[in-house]
């Protein structure tokens, strides 16, 4: 059974249809990559998912269970966990700012200093553990925030452009660590722009275009997707 | 531990105004650092929600609750003013309940305009309800002296109690703030939609915050009764001086942290009291002018309070004492 059911979703920002009638499943342990020019809807998407918007229409089962009505932390609870495009940490300590979604489920200090600190080590932040985000580079930034919603122990993450704005010798550095992620047993859903990255981690992408869905299959099959090439490349007469 | 110099400065200020009337012999003394401790625990117990970012302006009302609840029933029904205290704290967590649930919606200064009105009408039913408050003219509590009615002759008495009260509602202040609640209330603070995404019921966690918070507050108005024996509307439903003063002496020492109230509370409540004999003599109001002054100084030049001050003075780097600077910039 798919980790993730998407059907016919469907959002209007008053006569935009930002996401129209998107539909597709991801299986558990999957990396599904999900690419589109500058505003075709991909974020737009994640916010529904993550119930940051409410659809127009549409139905978004996690795990058999319809989770359209729950609120964004009860849909967390339930095994959603998902990053911020723009990062947003936490005024606290990088620790603290991990102990956040563990003390949402559970209330002990001790047993959520200890996992953080787990959750940490395997991000490579343990060094940074009593210091600031503020004070630390974008691409410390993104790993909080990668390291925050793993926290959730989530069934399926969501990264949203977890790579973009860092240089590659960051890059370099933070991809392992999504496979990483994965190999423990993570189904991840994520965005990118940075198609080379995308492409060397995911096994299958989907491609939006002005809210729709035009494309779903291996790196290989999309990228020489007719529509997917003239999404980006453009053309006269759309026929796709 | 981080912030170890200025911890040690708040403590030798407060050795000396827990020691002040023991070497001064002196009521006028006595009486002012119970003020003091009485508006350490209310600024404390303000303070709590503030982790949230939720800055209320109607705390007058659960302080004039809490009051009007110990007064009415020893005056009225002659029930002890300890059975009173259990029941003061009920009636305002009742009052939190009220007035937490409706304006949990608003926003940053949309809330704190609101709580303001929630405020005002206690003020006006106390006014109105006659049969119950005696009016304007409010109820006076008997001078009966001992324990069992919370009367004494000397200041001593409330003196101690007024610094339990203080040291309990800083106490719990910094078990909540060092708690899953206080994680909850200052990452709701930082970025409340990164909350929810990971699982924070944020709303929750502001609404059991303000219980908190009305529950102290109008245990601190009970014993506030009986120190000065009566209640009045104008007095017990006071904004200025039940509302806004905390608020003033929060912002001044540091919002959302532990000491920030404390230090606010040691320096504005004699500094008050000062201006309001001294300037107040001179021109009625004149007082809330030096007020309002050292309000927009502080918030312009020193948006942390007195805390940010005393934090930059230390040494150590990382910020995550008690009183961390970005304990302000949390709930701009």
């Amino acid at each position: 059974m798919a980790l993730l059911q998407v059907k016919n979703l469907t959002k209007r920002f008053g006569g935009l249809t930002a996401v129209k009638q998107v539909s597709f499943d991801i299986q558990p342990g999957e990396i599904v990559g999900l690419i589109g020019p500058n505003g075709a809807g991909k974020t737009t998407l994640f916010n529904l998912i993550s119930g940051i918007l409410n659809p127009e229409d549409g139905e978004i089962i996690l795990d058999g269970r319809p989770i359209k009505q729950l609120s964004p932390a009860r849909r967390s609870l339930a095994g959603l966990g998902r990053t911020f495009q723009i990062v947003r940490p936490f005024t606290m300590t990088v620790l603290e700012n991990v102990m956040v979604p563990l003390l949402a489920r559970d209330p002990h200090m001790g047993k959520a200093r200890e996992e953080g600190m787990q959750v940490l080590t395997l991000l490579r932040l343990d060094h940074l553990a009593d210091a600031q985000p503020d004070s630390l580079t974008l691409a410390y930034r993104k790993r909080i925030e990668v390291a925050r919603a793993l926290a959730t122990r989530p069934k399926l993450l969501m990264l949203d452009e977890v790579l973009a704005g860092l240089n590659p010798t960051e890059i370099s550095e933070n991809l392992p660590i999504i496979r990483q992620v994965h190999e423990r047993g993570v189904t991840i859903f994520i965005i990118e722009h940075l198609m080379d990255a995308l492409m060397a981690v995911s096994q299958r992408v989907l491609v939006m275009d002005q809210g729709v869905l035009i494309a779903n299959g291996s790196p290989q099959e999309v990228t020489s997707n007719e529509c997917v090439i003239k999404a980006y490349l453009g053309e006269e007469t759309p026929t796709c | 531990m981080s912030a170890n110099r200025w911890q040690l400065l708040g403590f030798i200020l407060l050795a000396a105004v827990v020691a002040a009337p023991v070497l001064v012999d002196s009521k006028f003394i006595l009486h002012m650092v119970t003020l003091i401790f009485f508006y350490v625990a209310m600024t404390s117990a303000w303070n709590i929600p503030v982790f949230g970012g939720k800055m209320s302006l109607g705390h007058a009302a659960f302080f004039g609750i809490g009051g009007y609840t110990g007064a009415i029933l020893y005056v009225k029904f002659g029930v002890s003013p300890w059975i009173g205290l259990v029941a003061g704290v009920a009636m305002s967590l009742l009052g939190g309940v009220i007035m937490t649930l409706p304006l949990l919606r608003l926003r940053g200064p949309f809330f704190t305009l609101a709580s303001i009105a929630f405020a005002e009408v206690l003020r006006m039913i106390a006014i109105d309800w006659r049969s119950l408050t005696n009016g304007s003219v409010g109820l006076n509590i008997p001078f009966k002296p001992g324990w069992a009615n919370l009367t004494f002759q000397s200041g001593l008495p409330f003196y101690f109690i007024s610094l339990i009260l203080a040291a309990a509602v800083v106490f719990v202040s910094y078990r909540l703030r060092h708690s899953a609640l206080g994680f909850h209330l200052r990452a709701s603070a930082s970025n409340d939609e990164a909350a929810q995404a990971l699982g924070v019921d944020t709303r929750r966690a502001h609404f059991i915050g303000l219980l908190w918070s009305s529950g102290l507050t109008g245990l601190i108005g009970v014993f506030y009764v009986f120190f000065i024996y009566v209640v009045e509307p104008n007095t017990m439903f006071s904004i200025p001086l039940f509302s806004l003063q905390p608020a003033l002496n929060g912002i001044i020492g540091g919002i959302g942290t532990i000491w920030g109230p404390v230090i606010g509370a040691v320096i504005m409540t004699p500094l008050g009291e000062y201006l309001r004999f001294y300037l107040g003599t001179i021109q009625q109001g004149l007082n809330f002018v030096v007020y309002g002054v050292v309000l927009i100084v502080t918030v312009n030049f020193i948006p942390g309070g007195i805390v940010s001050l005393l934090a930059r003075l230390k040494p150590s780097k990382g910020s995550n004492g008690p009183g961390s600077p970005s304990g302000a910039k949390e709930v701009r």
